[in-house]
């Protein structure tokens, strides 16, 4: 692939897990958490979406993350307060922004007018003066920014950008600097009327290994308006002393045009941490630079650590005296915007107007706060906009979560051939110590001992295999917030979703097979299991319905519930159904589990008109066979007026399966354990023969019946006498229940599951294979599929016998 | 250019100068030190600030040297990013220096 494609599909993997960050964070602020390090993570999650989207020229994403991250700033920084109604236009904007990101990835396009209705309603969380001043009317008037800012720092310019000469030595610079009026970029409009932006770019070597490109960052900036580059390469080495890796230019870019200070930094957003960088408004191109100070910048730092050693200097004072400069009787010199010049190392001078005034220990002092702001903000001239503080505030919190645990990014495929191999492992290591014990080697020999280390070692490595596929349901889990919110605006309803147990882990096999179950449920959940608004409230019930989405393990399963607090099943009216759709008899006598259990009967919708969100065609029979073919099972449980409850139980892995080996007609058969209810030795008397044929047993004055696995399997004609095998119970995903009669019970072991589909083809009553030890194909039964054929079995036998 | 020119190395730059060329191309033009230096830049499409750091730190070494550095054939791509970058000089030719 090449790299920028990789690089990009980089960048969208990450967008993933940005926007489920985001989407839980604002989740979290619905629920009233206005916490600075929720706001925070939001704001990074889709300041981090638009930085990558810049990278990619990904337009209508950028613009859109723009006035998001704008609102979100505003709530950092305290402005905007949050309520409810700030939650919620927040997360259909997360929505629209989700929708941005899939747009981009997929190449397709979004849809405009929602996009635009986004943008007003974020833009109606600010007020106007202040969307202004954020640069988000694209009108915005920015010279009011200007005006907002009482207090610029006044910066001095080391290197004056001489665009005709690369190797710029210090001395022409010097001498550049001293004569004002000839500075390049005075160029005649230099006057107060046409301000411009000065931006010092030098990029770190770090910026360069993060793949990030100077060149990108200076077209994206040539967007903003015109720009004039110069480029200050007196740093780098001969060839022989270059290091290819290193950072050795300064860009000085001249960006005029009306942008605010915000939409120039912007740019340099996905790299701030990685270079120098200083914006400067420049009203004109008088910069009056007196030598001492140029002096004290030449090594600032240096100086400005001694200085602090040697004497404890009134800071306060002299920011107190550099924050009135306008007020100076000297001020002619400098009419508004006051004149400030960029600096690599932002070494400020006070007002330049005042020299008088200055000591050299007051201007080391100002130096060192300087750059002490620089390497605090790294980038933020110091003190210009109360958004610096927080930036770097910002960046403190986001260190140690940078610092998580390290992840890296597998193909599946990768990760499936070595569960693969590890099954193998596990099949040969059984067949070794089957081998070994059956050589009569003494169970204490050293063979026998060594063996039994390597069998807890691979089962320690089988573990730690499912473990790498294990993964939270919270992957699922995410996408359900926004489902809800849309189907709850669809049908007027008010619905709050609340998630449990979302780390709950499962594998990664059942998780992508979850996501359509759970959507429907909850679909129907809301659709038919809440009451409109209205009703809700005459029933006195608040207006809002809860939704209650959980995971959790129970017996090593995976189970999932949802659970609404609606108006709960109507039994009468699902009976009525079943018997005008001719489900069911309508003299049937039915228990209200019975009737509850009705929905999953193909053909099956409650609901008097079929609405688009659930109930066309595809009802909870889809929901349960989906289940089901995962080997899992649903059941439901509803108090009318209360609400109900779905639970589906999944295995936990479709990769192994806890099993209950058995034996019959000279096979050996794996029956789940999951279905399992008990085993028994069936008593003669407890057998009997319905119509002569079909047998049931009696078990604890119930009657289920009775299977014989070999018969049904086809391995031999003639039954085997009840009273010789051994009766295991079980329960089939529907509920029913049968007694499979097999030879004997060899004993419960965990299998790797061979999909028989994928080597050879279906076979009714047999769900798949795995290997056994001595290295013998053992058939894992399918138990619903056996009860379900067990009242079929009698026409079967006797076709067979007219053959 | 008589006898010269059969000294005269040529380089031809390989279309993305991005991180991962860099050190290559240092270790390419280092090689070639002392001699007049023609660079092909005809099939350059994109040309990072890494690189260009090479190219004007080559440009200082064969300054150093008295020995012309040439930009030859330069693609569209790679003057449109020479001028985003500033447009730097990076050719050199020694004062009379028609060898």
């Amino acid at each position: 692939m090449d790299p920028f494609e990789s690089i990009k599909a980089t960048f969208f993997q990450e967008c993933e897990e940005l926007l489920t960050d985001m989407e839980s964070g604002l989740l979290a602020m619905e629920q009233g958490d206005d916490d600075s390090e929720t706001i925070n993570a939001v704001f990074r999650a889709v300041h981090s979406v638009k930085g990558g989207a810049g990278a990619f020229g990904l337009e209508e994403l950028i613009r859109f993350a723009h006035v998001f991250e704008t609102v979100l700033d505003e709530m950092r920084s305290g402005k905007l307060h949050l309520t409810d109604e700030v939650a919620k236009v927040l997360l259909r904007a997360s929505d629209v922004l989700a929708d941005h990101v899939a747009a981009a990835r997929s190449g397709g396009s979004v849809d405009e007018g929602r996009t635009v209705g986004m943008i007003a309603d974020l833009q109606g969380l600010i007020d106007q003066d202040r969307a202004a001043e954020l640069g988000l009317n694209e009108d915005g008037d920015t010279s009011a920014v200007e005006e907002d800012f009482g207090f610029v720092p006044v910066v001095l310019s080391l290197d004056e950008p001489a665009a005709d000469a690369p190797e710029v030595d210090v001395a022409a610079l010097m001498a550049a600097a001293a004569a004002p009026p000839e500075v390049p970029t005075a160029d005649g409009a230099g006057t107060a009327g046409a301000p411009f932006w000065r931006v010092t770019f030098r990029p770190k070597a770090e910026m360069y290994a993060k793949a990030n490109e100077a060149a990108l960052v200076l077209r994206e900036l040539a967007r903003l308006g015109d720009v004039e580059v110069a480029l200050d390469a007196s740093a780098v080495p001969p060839l022989d002393q270059l290091s290819a890796e290193q950072a050795y230019l300064t860009w000085t870019i001249r960006l005029s045009g009306d942008k605010s200070e915000a939409e120039v930094r912007e740019v340099f957003e996905f790299v701030e941490d990685d270079c120098d960088l200083e914006v400067t408004r420049e009203g004109e191109a008088v910069a009056e630079i007196s030598e001492p100070s140029f002096a004290a910048d030449e090594d600032a730092s240096a100086s400005a650590v001694e200085a602090a050693a040697a004497a404890p200097l009134d800071l306060d004072a002299l920011l107190a005296r550099v924050s009135t400069p306008p007020a100076e009787p000297a001020a002619p010199t400098a009419p508004a915007p006051e004149p400030v010049a960029a600096a690599p190392l932002p070494a400020a001078t006070p007002p330049a107007q005042d020299p008088a005034r200055l000591d050299v220990a007051g201007l080391i002092a100002l130096a060192e706060k300087a750059s002490q702001d620089h390497a605090q903000t790294q980038s933020t001239p110091a003190k210009a906009e109360p958004k610096a503080d927080q930036k770097a505030e910002a960046r403190a919190a986001a260190g140690p979560a940078t610092a998580a645990t390290p992840t890296i990014r597998v193909d599946l495929d990768r990760v499936d051939r070595l569960i693969n191999a590890v099954g193998e492992l596990v099949i040969q290591q059984a067949m070794l110590s089957q081998r070994v014990f059956e050589s009569g080697l003494a169970r204490s020999s050293d063979v026998a001992l060594g063996l039994e280390d390597l069998e807890l070692l691979t089962r320690e490595i089988q573990d730690s295999v499912m473990a790498i596929r294990a993964q939270p349901v919270k992957s699922v889990f995410q996408r359900m917030p926004r489902l809800v919110r849309e189907v709850a605006d669809m049908v007027g309803k008010k619905v709050r979703l609340v998630m449990d147990g979302e780390n709950t882990e499962v594998d990664k096999t059942v998780i992508e097979r979850l996501s359509d179950p759970i959507t429907h449920m909850l679909r129907n959940a809301i659709d038919h299991g809440l009451e409109t608004p209205e009703e809700r409230e005459a029933g006195g019930k608040a207006a809002e319905g809860t939704v209650r989405l959980a995971a959790l393990h129970r017996g090593g399963r995976i189970v999932i519930e949802v659970q609404d607090d609606g108006r709960g099943i109507n039994r009468p009216r699902v009976r009525g159904i079943a018997v005008a759709k001719g489900l069911i008899a309508e003299d049937a006598v039915l228990s209200d589990d019975e009737i509850d259990n009705l929905i999953f009967l193909p053909g099956f919708s409650t609901a008097d008109v079929v609405s688009d969100i659930s109930g066309r065609g595809v009802g909870m029979d889809v929901v349960k066979r989906s289940i089901q073919a995962l080997g899992g099972r649903i059941s439901i449980t509803s108090e009318p007026g209360k609400g109900s409850k779905f639970s589906m139980s999944l295995p936990l892995t479709l990769a192994v399966l806890d099993g209950m080996v058995v034996s019959a007609a000279d096979q050996t058969l794996v029956a789940p354990l999951s279905n399992i209810v008990e085993s028994l030795t069936p008593r003669a008397e407890d057998v009997h023969l319905i119509g002569g044929r079909d047998a049931v047993i009696c078990i604890r004055d119930t009657f289920v019946p009775l299977i014989d696995v070999g018969v049904a399997l086809g391995f031999r004609d003639t039954p085997l006498p009840p009273a010789s095998g051994v009766a295991v119970l079980v329960e089939s995903e529907g509920g029913g229940k049968a007694a499979l009669l097999v030879e004997a019970i060899q004993g419960q072991r965990q299998v790797v599951i061979k999909s028989l589909e994928a080597n050879y083809q279906h076979i009714h009553g047999v769900a798949a294979a795995t290997i056994l030890g001595d290295g013998r194909v053992a058939l894992i039964l399918d138990v619903d599929a056996l009860v379900t054929t067990s009242r079929r079995k009698a026409p079967r036998i006797e076709k067979r016998m007219a053959v | 250019m008589t006898d010269a020119d059969a000294n005269i190395a040529e380089v031809s730059l390989c279309p993305v100068l991005d991180l991962q060329a860099a050190e290559p191309l240092r270790a390419e033009l280092l090689a070639l030190r002392g001699r007049p230096l023609q660079i092909d830049a005809s099939q350059v499409s994109r040309l990072g600030g890494l690189c260009l750091q090479v190219l004007l730190s080559a440009r200082i070494s064969w300054a150093e040297d008295g020995l012309p550095l040439r930009i030859e054939q330069a693609s569209e791509g790679f003057l449109e990013q020479l001028a985003a970058f500033g447009a730097p000089q990076i050719n050199f030719e020694p004062e009379g220096a028609h060898l």
